[in-house]
């Protein structure tokens, strides 16, 4: 809909255009030396029809935006639609004066008027234009303005998303209670368990609003939580990470690992009664990255109801960013479950973007 | 007040024993940091209460229950509050949600106590009848567990060759050696998969997976052999239901 149609803004407009009425009557009374009178009965109603003629050049500021058009289109553009414009406001205007004549409401004063008239019909329909190209790039800025903030706030969502789905809320209330714990019988292992833990969560909170990391930040996240899960589960837990040349540098996503290795232990180590080692091992393997999560695991252990959704979301990040070149696969293998994933080395984050575009 | 703590997170047990260590005429008998321990613990030395996880490698805190509920109150203890109504509705005497405070702590203790007062004399407690069954989650299970004196037997359900209905136990079949348990064979019927186990007899319930052959034995009699040669009988409805099945 046009804009000057909306909410009251009509009125304004009118408003406005009262004024540019009352000039152009000032004008035509000073060339014409008619009567105040006869000359507000040609000058009004003729003004208030060029007033919603101009509106018009709201639909050409719109169908030839100033960044997406040349400036020769432009000004082409605006003699003309001002020339057609004003050339029908120009015949209305014949007809209204001839009428005025015959009915002997007004002394025609010569071809002067019309000259008087084409100009200010020229000139003010060039200034509507302008003030419609005004408009539309105002809006444009302030459209671009919610477009950005919009984006700012889907983002945060995303990484809220993310975060709320791989880090379980149940390892948090079991830290909690472990650090509990320890406030009475080893209170600098309470502390250090706190500064793990907010380790953990600040560095993941940090990650989720990042494309790319390196494996060596991944992997050192990782070594967090095995440590904090480690000071849960005691003795049972045993960890190892081994990783190959030129593997630490290279770019996953955030969070990619963490995941898998949070299943490794709790639907692996935890079922296991004298629990057992996590082991993850990175590689590179020319221009592929190989990474395998491996854990013991109890062959009469409870099958999970809707399980494997941590997997599900690692595929599906994994489909997402390279398609059909990265890959994981899990399963079980002489009492240890695995999971590898394999996805193209990059070095930099371009790399990846280059990757994910196709 | 005699106590069993089960975690099997050493820490989680610490905090219990240290929360009692407040209360007088309390004494923890036995700290168990698994399933199998903790049924073991409850057999031999009968507790007043038992604090239970729910995660546990093995056996899970409900697992527990089933094996050992008849006998003892139980205050469970877990970061998840998901298992709160199951609790409700297997009787514990309270639900402690990790972390908890000490008078939460206090709060599930005392709740405890006035129930051992009014607590009936053990096995006759007619809101523990039938316990094995509201415990389970709903569905074929997996596994049979079966008590016996202090040692548990985990039976995958596809381990189970047939099962027989004796007197007011049944009794489970597997890998050549037979497991009593308490139960009836119709509940034991109710838990397992239709499509696997057919009653091919009154007394008799039969993994399908181990029929060799089903002969005829006399008029409107049947008997089925299994695979390690044994044989079992099969009435004429048992007939029908595994007709329908194979």
């Amino acid at each position: 809909m046009h804009p000057i149609l909306a909410r009251g803004r009509l009125s304004l407009y009118l408003g406005l255009w009262a004024s540019a009425a009352l000039f152009l009557g000032v004008l035509v009374a000073l060339q014409t030396r008619a009567p105040w009178a006869e000359v507000a009965l040609v000058t009004l109603p003729l003004a208030f029809v060029y007033a919603f003629v101009c509106m018009s050049s709201w639909y050409v500021a719109h169908a030839m935006p100033l960044a997406a058009t040349g400036a020769v289109r432009i000004l082409v553009t605006a003699a003309t639609a001002s020339a057609i414009a004003c050339a029908m406001w120009l015949a209305a205007a014949r007809a209204w004066i001839a009428w005025l004549v015959a009915h002997g409401l007004f002394a025609f004063p010569g071809q002067g008027l019309y000259t008087l008239l084409a100009a200010f019909g020229l000139l003010f329909y060039l200034l509507a234009l302008a003030v419609s190209y005004l408009f539309a790039v105002l809006g444009h800025v302030r459209a671009a303005e919610r477009r950005g903030l919009e984006a700012q706030v889907l983002a945060r969502e995303a990484e809220l998303r993310m975060l709320r789905a791989q880090i379980d809320p149940h390892f948090l209330f079991n830290s909690l209670h472990s650090i509990s714990a320890l406030t009475t019988a080893d209170p600098p292992a309470a502390r250090r368990m706190c500064v793990l833990l907010a380790e953990l969560l600040r560095e993941s909170l940090a990650l989720g609003g990042e494309r790319g990391i390196t494996l060596e930040r991944e992997l050192s996240l990782v070594a967090r939580f095995l440590a904090i899960e480690r000071v849960r589960y005691g003795a049972r837990l045993d960890s190892e990470i081994v990783v190959g040349d030129g593997a630490a540098a290279c770019i996953v996503p955030p969070l990619l690992l963490l995941p898998i290795v949070e299943n490794a232990v709790t639907h692996g180590i935890a079922h296991m009664l004298s629990g057992g080692e996590v082991r993850v091992r990175a590689e590179r393997r020319g221009e592929r990255l190989v990474i395998a999560v491996v854990n013991p695991c109890d062959p009469d252990r409870p099958r999970r109801a809707g399980g494997g959704v941590g997997l599900a979301n690692v595929r599906a990040r994994l489909a997402a960013l390279h398609g059909g070149d990265a890959g994981i696969s899990a399963g079980e293998e002489n009492g240890e479950w695995r999971v590898e994933l394999a996805l193209p080395a990059s070095r930099s984050n371009s790399g990846m973007l280059e990757a994910g575009s196709w | 007040m005699r106590i069993v703590i089960v975690d099997d997170e050493p820490l989680a047990r610490a905090v219990v024993r240290e929360f009692l260590g407040a209360h007088p005429g309390v004494e923890v008998v036995a700290e168990c940091g698994n399933g199998f321990e903790a049924v073991k613990a409850v057999t031999e030395l009968s507790p007043d209460l038992v604090f239970l996880d729910v995660q546990m490698p093995k056996l899970s805190g409900f697992e527990v229950l089933e094996l050992i509920g008849r006998d003892v109150p139980v205050v469970f203890t877990t970061a998840y509050d998901k298992y709160a109504l199951r609790a409700f509705e297997v009787h514990a005497v309270d639900y402690l949600l990790k972390p908890f405070s000490e008078d939460r702590f206090a709060e599930a203790l005392s709740r405890a106590r006035e129930r051992l007062l009014v607590r009936t004399p053990q096995g006759a407690d007619p809101a523990m009848e039938g316990l094995a069954e509201d415990v389970r989650p709903k569905g074929p299970v997996e596994r049979v567990l079966i008590r016996d004196g202090a040692q548990v037997h985990v039976i995958p359900v596809d381990r189970i060759d047939y099962v027989e209905a004796q007197d007011d136990y049944v009794c489970f079949a597997s890998d050549g050696r037979q497991y009593l348990k308490d139960q009836t064979l119709a509940s034991v019927e109710g838990q397992l998969d239709p499509g696997r186990f057919v009653r091919i007899h009154r007394s008799y319930l039969l993994n399908i997976e181990r029929i060799a052959r089903v002969e005829l034995y006399a008029k409107d009699s049947r008997v089925a052999i299994l695979r390690d040669g044994r044989r079992l009988p099969v009435s004429r409805a048992g007939y029908g239901r595994l007709q329908r099945l194979l």
